[in-house]
Parts: C-alpha cells; structure tokens; sequence
C-alpha cells in the first residue's frame, strides 16, 4: 500500500511540474502595462497555481487507477464494496471550499482597488459606434481624436458611451475591459506605469466591422502629454 | 401508464383499427408526411392570406410585409400545419371533437422498418433514437459550419466569405450545437434510458413526449434556413444582444422563432420526466433507489421548466422591437439595454447545467458498472445536482461583469459562481474515488467518461478564472471565453453523449458498436480536441477577441495550427458515424447485458421488448451495488412471487 502511495505521488508530482511548465514557459499573458493588469496578473497566478494542483491530484489518481487496476475485458470479479468515507467526502468538501473563497476575498480586494478613484485622475471620454473609437479629453479641451494617448503614471478614468450598439473597451496590456453601452454610462480606471504603443480592440460583437474596430493607443512620458495636448488644441 | 382509460361516453374505433377510406386516400389525408408537407405549404398561405388581409383592411402601407408574413405564415403556422398534417394532435382533436379516438392498442408503439421512424410514434424507445438521429444530423451541419469558418480563420483577413456570412456561420453554429445537439440529445438518451431504469413501461405522456420531439427540426431547419434569408443568417451570436440583434437582417427573427419551437420542444420533455420520475416509478424505487442518471434528469427537467420560459420571453421581446416596433431594448424609446442580457442569461446560464448534469448522469452510470463499484457517496453524488441546481440561478450576472450592470452585483455574483466549485468538486472527486481500487474495464464509454472528467476539470479551473471578476475583466469576451466553453460544452457534454451513446448502443439497436473503431475514435477525439481548444486560451489572453473574421497578424500561426486541428477533430466523426452505421446493420448481436450493470434497463432483452417489462419490476435495493454479497437492485418476476421474495431479502 506505502508503495502504491509513494508511486501515485510520483504520477501526481510528474503531472503537476509538466503542467507547470506549460504555465511557466508561455508566456500566457501580455506584458503588464498597468498598475491595474499588475494586481489582475497577482490572482491569475494564485488561480494558476491553485488550478496546476487540482488538475494533477485527478489526474494523477485517473493515470494511477487505470494503470494498476485494469482487467482484461473476460474478467468477471467485482471490486470492493466500497460506498463512501465520511472523512474524505467532508475533506473534498472544505477544502475546495477554501481554496474559493480565498480566491474571492482575494478577488474581491483586488475589484476593489482597481476600482478607486486617485485625486487628479485624467479624465477620457471613450465613445464606441459602428465601427470605431474616439476619444475626448474634456477637461484638456474640446478636440476629439481616433488615437488613445494616455500619460504615465497618472490614473486615467474613463467614461464609455455608445451611440448604436453595444461595443467593449480593451486594451490587452492594460488590462481593463468595460462595455459601452447605449443609454447608460460606464466607467474604469487605469493607470499606465510605463510607455508603449498598444492597441485598442472591441471584444463585443458589434456587427459587420467588429473585427477591425480598432485603435491605437500610446502612453507617452507627461511632457509628451502636455505636448500632444497643445498640438490637438490648434 | 400509457394505457389512458376513456370515459365511458368516448366512442372507440373497434381494437384492430381499419381506416375507413382507401389507400391513396389515405396517403393524402392520413396522418404521415405527405400530409405534413400539404398542411405546412397550407398553414403558410393562411398566414400570409391573414396578415394581407388584415393590413388591407387597416389600410397599412405596404400591404406586403415580408418579415410579418414570414412570422405568422412561416414561422407559426406553417410549423402548426406540419404538425397536425404528421398526425401530432390526431388523438387529441378527435378526443376534443368527440369523434371516435383511435383504440389504444399501442398500434404506435415499436418500429418494425425504418419508416416508422419518420412517423409520429409514441414509444419512448423510438423515440429515443429519433431524438439522438436527428440531433446527430444537426451536430454534423453543425460542424461543417465551425471547420467553415476554421478554414476563414486560418489566415488573418477575409479568404471565403464576407462578414455577415461570417458572423452568420459563427451564430448558426453556436444555436444548433446548444439548441438543436446538446440539450436534445441528453433528451434522447434520456428518453431512452429514463422510463427502462424507473421499471415503467413509457414515459407518462407518450403523445406529448411524440410532440416535443416532432418541434425540434423545425427549430433546426428555422436557424439552417436562415441563411436563405435576404440579408444572411442571424450574425449577432447565439446570445443575439439588443439592440444589435434588432438591427439585423431578416435572418435574426428565424432564431428569434426558432429559439420559441426548440424551447417548447426543452419543456414539454421536462414536465414529461418529471412526471415520469415522480409518478412511474417500479414498486419499491424510492428516490433513493434511483440511478443518478435518473436523478441527474430530474434536477435537469427542474431547472428546464423553471428558466427556458426567460429565454422564450427575451427574444419575443426583441422579435416585437423588430416586428411590432415596440421598445423593449431601444434606449431612444425609454427601453433597457441590459435588461436583455438579465432576462437572457437567466435562462442562459442554467442552460449551461441543463446542458451538462445529464452528462452528470451518464458519467456515474458508466463509471460505476466500468470500476465494477458502487458510486463513491451516491446520496451526496444526488444532493450535489440539487446543490448545483439552486446556485445555478443566483450566478447569472457572471456573464455581464464587464457589461456595465450595477457595480455591487459582481462581488455576490462573483462568490455564487465560486461556491459552484464545490458541489461540482464534490462529483470529481466521488468520480475518481469509485475508480479507487475498481476493476476496471477501459470500454469506449469508459474512456470517454474519463476523458469527461479530466478535460471537465480544465473547463471547470479556467472557470474559477472566469468567475473571478478581475480576471474575468481581462478575459471576458475573448478566445479564452471560447476555449472555456469547448472545454465545458465538448470536453464535457459531447465526450459524455459519446460516452452515452456507445454505453447504451448495445441495449437500443441490440448489436455490439466494434470496440477497436470505438478506441481510435476516443483517441483521435481526445487528441485533436485538445489541440484545436487549449491554444485557445493563449491567443484569447494574449489580445484576440472572440467572434472575429480578422485578427492580429501575430495570432496568425497559432489560429492556422488551431484549424487544422479542427479539421481533424471534424475527421475523427467520420469514424464514429462509419462505426454506428456498420455496426448497426451487422455488428454482432449484442447481449441482454454487456457490462455486467445493475440498473433495470439492463435486465430486459437487447433491444427491449415492446412493452420494456414483461413483469413489473420489485426495487429491492441500490442501482450500484457492486461487490456487494447477495445484494440485488430489482427482482423480475411475476409481481406476486416478486413481492415474496422481496420480503425474503427484507428479512
């Protein structure tokens, strides 16, 4: 029996690292541009790392049974009568139930804090319609503009619309994904932590045109900002 | 029981009933499909003669209206007169009319060629096959439009067809595997398996059971007909959003109407196995004595009954925006854009367990006979269904996270959804506890029920991501979303149908499937499953949103190796349909009991007799109870000498 234990754990541990390493090796996320996308990467590791030991416990113990308890198709013999075990149907209960609410508390901090509002945070206006992005800055001036230019390191608060139907805000390495949604206004937070272009795509279904409803969007250094600023005001 | 017992007053036809009139008489005018295609063509006209003349007399310009004509002619009444024209509500109208009713003497019963399979017919076995023919037929179009548009998606930019036709296809797609595979195939395999593991003789309502069957390919030919559409199919998804389903071409009312036949269709099969599972059960089979199976479809038809009324109701509200000019979903008019997606996903993800604890159902069954053990916890294998089936209705909302809803919904949405981990981890874990220590015999069913678990378990983690809202945020509406549900939709409902199929092919054609065929199927399945859906996780992460014909150029090796893939995951189909199809015509005769299982389907004749029971059933104990010295699950003898003996295991 300690043997049967000690080769289940092997199975269990080979499954685990290989799963591991496919976690590890890709590069499953893109890279982080955002003080938002950074708290967000936080729980999907804890989810990764969480996922990587259940998925290897079940398998482990599928491999293992299937491997030393096989019979040829002409067996006939029945298997122990074994109808439960309070213990461990109590164990595969709780434990589960921790690990989740533990990602919930988690999760819920993490909502929360991508949510808070930051003193001078700049505020964007995102407007989606069939089948483009623009983009005001109203406390900066009365200009629109089809490119998202964001500066670092400030909080930038955005407000969504839409004048038709539904579309959804996203910029990969920023992280955060809010709807625009006709009738009603949206808003999220991000704020930038290091410069790049990056692009603006709309993950809600939208019609004809929504695969190539896209955008460029461009954190630049604030002098930068100021700059671009002056230049869209003339 | 079938036999319904008419009042007195009720004129009969004598026992063996001889139709009045000659034959070709009756061909035209007997219940059949000649009739069905006159009265389909003749419920169009009347429509479409109704609609014109009551424009006409309103004075409503213009006095053609494809889009109304085609609802009421089209879509309700050219439905209707199929149905009456195959003879759906003979019975009843004759009853109602107090004309003389056909005898009950089950003349609708079995199915002696394979033309009795095109009539209306009330045995639950034919049925059965019925269901799981047809949905296969809608599974397999189905399919070819998902390698269609794999093929478009091989190369970023347009190659094949344009983006409606795009859309269309992607929207099609989606509605027939859920609509027209999913849910009613479970229905099928449990028409088939239900009233044979209960020890009754059909179900209890064999005409309704007849009807519900008879609604379904015509909500399947409604969404494939939508194509010939003007304007293309339906391409605002399965999930058809306002206010952007309500700009669509014509194409979108077919799956608004469509959606109303398949969802009667969800219904009435629902009221019918609870019924079934309440009422007919064997002396002796208490709830529980049942197979989860059983059980499985008893939460399934709870929550069937209880949510597919919302989705009924959502598209009648954006079909009356399009027909009737109303504003349910029109900002501009006062109405609510995202009371849509309440409304829809209230159905919309309780449908996700209708359309996964029936393969619940069929896991445990195969797994349990497969290990030769009894089910791992049975009792609370039986109390996590009902578990899953109160929390499913409190996670709705997990699918708007991103969609603008009020912000203190996600937090409560969010722990729901997270504390479905834990039923569900519950049937995991029993699963692979019941294998402990088994003998196990890796049949094709087994294979694929494990194949079910493990690749279940994937679908169920990346859905603890999902139900995370900041994580869903990130990922919400990408290709991960569409890894997420293949790994759940395929990995978990269509591995147990096939899981299903092959376990009970023995009992419903009376012929052995070729195990080998059945092995190279699993494995070229397995495989090339996990080749087309796991890298979908990567490029949906990485920035690829879902639902699109174009895409960044840097996802474009990775969506070429997830459409060959897909083609091969089309291929190994083919083997599954070469095996049933040659197995069914000369596969070598099966036994009454191939497995060795214990639940009562198995303890009649290969294929059943006509009646299932040529004895009523004694339940004297669990469905599993493997290894178990002396313990039996049913004893079948004449009721009297059952009941003796029932008390000599008693005691």
């Amino acid at each position: 029996m300690r043997k049967g234990i000690v080769q289940l754990v092997a199975i269990g541990v080979v499954i685990g690292v290989a799963v591991a390493l496919v976690a590890v090796l890709f590069q499953w996320l893109p890279e982080s541009a955002s003080e938002e996308f950074d708290r967000i990467q936080d729980i999907y590791w804890f989810a990764t790392w969480m996922s990587v030991v259940i998925f290897a416990v079940v398998a482990a113990v599928v491999v293992y049974s299937v491997w030393k308890w096989r019979v040829p198709p002409d067996d006939d013999a029945e298997g122990p009568p074994i109808h439960g075990h309070t213990g461990l149907e109590i164990a595969w209960t709780a434990v589960p139930a921790i690990l989740v609410i533990a990602l919930g508390i988690v999760s819920a901090v993490v909502l929360s804090r991508n949510a808070e509002e930051k003193e001078g945070a700049l505020e964007v206006r995102a407007l989606g319609q069939q089948f483009a992005w623009t983009f005001e800055y109203p406390e900066l001036g009365d200009f629109e503009t089809g490119e998202l230019v964001l500066p670092v390191g400030r909080q930038a608060q955005f407000t969504m619309e839409s004048v038709d139907v539904i579309h959804s805000f996203w910029v990969p390495n920023l992280g955060q994904k809010m709807d625009a949604v006709p009738g009603i206004e949206t808003e999220i937070f991000v704020t930038p932590k290091r410069t790049g272009e990056f692009a603006v795509v709309c993950t809600e279904l939208c019609g004809l045109g929504h695969a190539t409803m896209r955008a460029k969007a461009r954190v630049v250094t604030p002098a930068e900002f100021d700059q671009w600023i002056e230049e869209q005001r003339t | 029981m079938t036999a319904t017992h008419p009042s007195p007053d009720v004129q009969q036809y004598p026992a063996h009933f001889e139709p009045p009139h000659g034959s070709t008489w009756r061909t035209f005018f007997g219940p059949g499909l000649v009739r069905g295609a006159w009265m389909t063509v003749a419920g169009f006209l009347i429509g479409m003669l109704l609609v014109l003349a009551l424009r006409w007399w309103w004075g409503w310009e213009p006095l053609w209206n494809t889009e109304v004509i085609l609802v009421v002619g089209g879509m309700v009444l050219a439905p209707i007169g199929f149905l009456a024209g195959i003879g759906s509500f003979d019975y009843w109208l004759h009853y109602i009319s107090g004309r003389p009713t056909r005898p009950e003497d089950h003349s609708g019963h079995g199915a002696k060629t394979w033309k009795d399979y095109f009539r209306v017919n009330t045995d639950h076995k034919v049925i059965g096959i019925q269901y799981l023919v047809t949905t296969f037929a809608f599974f397999t179009i189905g399919g070819l439009m998902a390698m269609f548009f794999r093929a478009e998606l091989a190369q970023p930019g347009l190659q094949f067809v344009d983006s409606q036709t795009f859309n269309g296809l992607v929207s099609v797609h989606a509605t027939l595997m859920i609509f027209l595979f999913i849910i009613p195939a479970f229905a099928g395999l449990a028409n088939f398996a239900v009233p044979l593991m209960l020890g009754a003789p059909d179900m209890a309502f064999p005409r309704l059971n007849a009807l519900s069957f008879w609604l379904l390919p015509i909500a399947g030919l409604m969404f494939v007909a939508s194509f010939l559409a003007p304007g293309g199919a339906f391409g605002a998804g399965w999930t058809g959003y306002a206010p952007l389903a309500e700009g669509q071409p014509l194409g979108q009312t077919f799956f608004n109407m469509g959606v109303q036949w398949a969802g009667a269709s969800s219904i009435m099969t629902a009221l019918n196995f609870l019924v079934t599972i309440i009422t007919m059960r064997a002396p002796g089979m208490t709830f529980w004595r049942m197979p989860l199976l059983v059980w499985a479809n008893f939460t399934t038809s709870l929550l069937v009954v209880l949510a597919t009324p919302f989705i009924a109701g959502s598209q009648f509200f954006v079909m009356f925006d399009r027909v009737m000019h109303t504003s349910f979903f029109v900002p501009e008019g006062g109405g609510y854009v995202l009371g849509y997606q309440h409304i829809f996903w209230f159905y919309s993800h309780p449908a996700v367990y209708i359309m996964m604890l029936p393969g619940f159902g069929i896991v445990s069954e195969v797994i349990s006979s497969m290990s030769r053990k009894p089910i791992f916890g049975y009792r609370l294998m039986a109390l996590s269904l009902l578990g899953i089936l109160v929390l499913g209705f409190s996670v709705w909302a997990h699918h708007m996270f991103v969609a603008g809803m009020a912000d203190w919904l996600r937090v409560p949405m969010m722990i729901t959804t997270l504390l479905i981990a834990i039923p569900t981890g519950i049937k995991v874990f029993s699963w692979i506890a019941t294998l402990w220590r088994g003998r196990i015999h890796l049949t094709t069913p087994m294979l694929f029920a494990l194949g079910f678990v493990t690749m279940f378990v994937i679908g169920g983690l990346s859905g603890i991501y999902l139900g995370s809202v900041p994580i869903d945020i990130a990922a919400s509406d990408t290709y991960f979303i569409v890894a997420h549900i293949h790994y759940v939709l395929f990995g978990g409902s269509v591995f147990t149908i096939y899981a299903g199929v092959y376990y009970w092919f023995p009992k419903m054609t009376g012929r052995m499937y070729s195990e080998t065929l059945g092995k190279w199927h699993f494995w070229m399945t397995f495989l090339s499953f996990n080749a087309t859906f796991f890298p979908m996780h990567y490029v949906g992460l990485r920035g690829m949103p879902r639902r699109v014909f174009d895409y960044d150029e840097a996802f474009g090796n990775m969506n070429l190796f997830i459409s060959i893939a897909s083609f091969v995951l089309g291929a190994s189909f083919v083997l599954f349909v070469y095996n049933v199809i040659t197995s069914w015509q000369r596969g070598p005769v099966a036994e009454a009991n191939p497995w060795r299982a214990r639940t009562l389907e198995w303890q009649v004749s290969s294929p059943p007799p006509i009646f299932n029971f040529d004895e009523i059933p004694q339940v004297v104990g669990g469905p599993y109870e493997y290894g178990v010295p002396g313990a039996r699950h049913a004893i079948l003898t004449p009721t009297k000498e059952a009941q003796k003996e029932a008390e000599e295991v008693h005691a």
